[in-house]
């Protein structure tokens, strides 16, 4: 779900190759979730092993993850840990979500609507415990450094951008901004083309950056007032936010009274499930590590082959293909210098 | 206002050409005296650094400074249309931003395209000093690359007062082209110190490549792991010079 602040926060498309070089800590859950809910067949069944185990989101890990090696992207992947207890009240509203989605998928496909029945599977997607577990497997046997971080997948990532061992969070969602996160990278876990939700057309997904800095600087407020913003708007701890209030609206009150405190009074009937304070300080101090090494090895490429092929079906041509591509990137990467490093 | 007009079609299409390697969307620096460009290519490893003076048109109108942005692989698909002994007009309509193309010759064809917002980043120049600067016919250098474009990926660049060799190892071939001071392709060559250093030639053989049709002469200087610069002589009053990141081998 995340903070919607789209379209307040300004962006700057690049070309992906131009992230060559980088290292960008990608939000994991969030990367899985996309997988899951895309890789999927037509009438929204997902990838499964003989066992009937699912395999989407190794699926995606494995080639997506190929692929940004290939171009020189060292990416590390944070996983996360126990959820704030104040997410409660989100994580209720998605498992009813996909309670909700799972009758009508049901019923789509007992109809022989297989558009419709793709749409809805899509938001049944579940990340099960054997999935994350599947995960981490995969990267480390294919020496891509992953971090389990205590809370916050997003906080734990924008701390370690903060503190500079990562050039760029990666995540769909802007919540890293309000963890702090220094710079921001969106649309790297997915492919080039997406398809819009619930509607059969296909746009050009381009990556984008962020940088916080630039985002505080030209709306003029201070991260504090960014992160007020969003509870304005909805976050993971106050998923409704102030009904009818948008993004726009909330920069434009939080502006003229200053903080939230100021502001509240001067609305009727707000309530939140939890104090808005506690939510702030979720943003402004999240629980991280500092326990974490980044050492990017190469690909056990028999390794991996033995666990997809041989354990969850994934064909071994196409698998030994994206890894020894993904090889190949880093061998190449190994080497490559780039102009910036002589401008100094 | 922003309008050029250029008799020969063809000293602009190359010239765009040999830009177009390196960049997608380049945005020029127009003002009275001419104009400029300099951009990195998006991995960052490569970079152009372009300028040409009014003089180099045969008409040139500039009123205000400004920067004009254009998607250059667009551009190209026009300007591949131009013909022999055709000439061509580039003028700018500030009011809708489109680029109108001209070209004149048996018939006049006049192309419009948009410009897009203009990229503010300033490219500083890699702080390098060369200790060694060659000076090869840009022909003899195109060879020579194109010689070990054969077997390998990269070609490790080795100079001293005497010759400059190239040595290309690939994973089944091997090559050495060995460039003699005052031969056809090494015209002339200073070496400081002896120095090498590795260069992906992808990037060497298309810059060469595109270069070749503005230049004739080509003044190469590097030092040991050390950035690249390759300055392509032009014949009238303007510059076009590429800089290339090295590659550092690492066991």
């Amino acid at each position: 779900m995340g903070v919607n602040l789209g379209d307040l926060v300004p962006k700057t498309k690049v070309d992906l190759k131009s992230l060559s070089g980088k290292s960008i800590a990608i939000d994991a859950y969030n990367a899985l979730y996309q997988f899951l809910a895309i890789i999927r067949q037509p009438d929204g069944t997902p990838l499964k092993d003989s066992t009937g185990k699912i395999t989407s989101h190794l699926s995606g890990l494995l080639y997506r993850t190929a692929n940004l090696v290939e171009i020189g992207i060292k990416v590390v992947y944070v996983f996360d840990g126990v959820p704030p207890a104040l997410k409660e009240a989100e994580i209720k509203r998605r498992a009813k979500v996909k309670e909700e989605a799972l009758v009508k998928y049901e019923r789509a496909l007992q109809e022989g609507k297989i558009e419709e029945a793709r749409t809805y599977a899509q938001m049944t997607s579940r990340l099960k415990d054997y999935m994350a577990e599947d995960s981490k497997r995969l990267l480390t046997q294919m020496g891509v450094p992953w971090v389990q971080a205590p809370s916050e997948g997003e906080a734990q990532a924008a701390h370690m951008t903060g503190k500079g061992d990562t050039n760029y969070c990666a995540s769909q969602d802007y919540d890293s901004l309000l963890f702090g996160a220094p710079t921001l990278v969106r649309n790297v876990t997915i492919s080039g083309r997406r398809k819009l939700p619930r509607k059969p057309v296909y746009v050009e997904v381009i990556p984008e950056t962020v940088e916080l800095d630039h985002v505080l600087k030209e709306l003029e407020i201070t991260r504090e007032q960014l992160v007020d913003i969003g509870i304005l708007v909805g976050t993971d701890f106050n998923p409704e936010g102030v009904k009818g209030i948008g993004p726009k609206t909330a920069l434009k009150l939080v502006k003229k009274y200053g903080s939230l405190e100021e502001l509240l009074p001067t609305l009727k009937e707000v309530e939140f499930p939890v104090e808005t304070k506690r939510i702030r300080e979720i943003f402004l101090n999240p629980k991280v590590t500092d326990n974490y090494k980044l050492t990017w090895k190469d690909p056990d490429i028999d390794g991996v082959v033995d666990f997809l092929c041989r354990e969850r079906d994934f064909s071994e041509e196409r698998v030994r293909k994206a890894l020894n591509k993904m090889a190949e990137g880093l061998r190449k990467a190994k080497g490559k210098v780039t102009l910036e490093t002589f401008f100094h | 206002m922003f309008k050029v007009r250029m008799a020969d079609a063809k000293f602009l299409k190359d010239m765009i050409s040999a830009i177009s390697i390196l960049i997608d969307e380049a945005t020029f620096d127009l003002t009275s005296d001419g104009i400029k460009l300099r951009a990195m290519d998006p991995s960052r490893v490569a970079m152009v650094d372009f300028e040409w003076q009014k003089t180099v048109f045969d008409e040139y109108v500039c009123g205000e400074a400004m920067k004009m942005c254009v998607n250059i692989s667009e551009m190209m698909k026009l300007l591949r249309r131009t013909g022999k002994d055709e000439s061509v007009e580039l003028s700018l309509d500030e009011k809708t931003g489109r680029l109108k193309i001209a070209i004149k010759g048996k018939y006049t064809r006049t192309f419009n395209m948009p410009t897009l917002e203009a990229i503010e980043e300033e490219v500083p120049t890699p702080k390098v000093t060369f200790n060694v600067r060659a000076k090869t016919t840009t022909e003899g250098l195109r060879e020579a690359i194109e010689d070990a474009s054969l077997v390998s990926d990269h070609v490790r660049i080795e100079a001293d007062n005497e010759k400059m060799v190239m040595q290309a190892t690939g994973d089944i071939m091997g090559a050495t082209i060995e460039l003699k001071k005052g031969s056809d392709a090494l015209l002339d060559i200073e070496a400081k110190e002896a120095s090498k250093a590795t260069f992906s030639l992808s990037y060497l053989s298309e810059i060469v490549k595109a270069a070749v049709a503005t230049s004739d002469i080509a003044t190469l200087e590097f030092s040991t792991d050390m950035p690249i610069k390759l300055d392509f002589k032009q014949p009238k009053e303007g510059k076009l010079t590429f800089y290339l990141a090295p590659r550092i081998e690492v066991e």
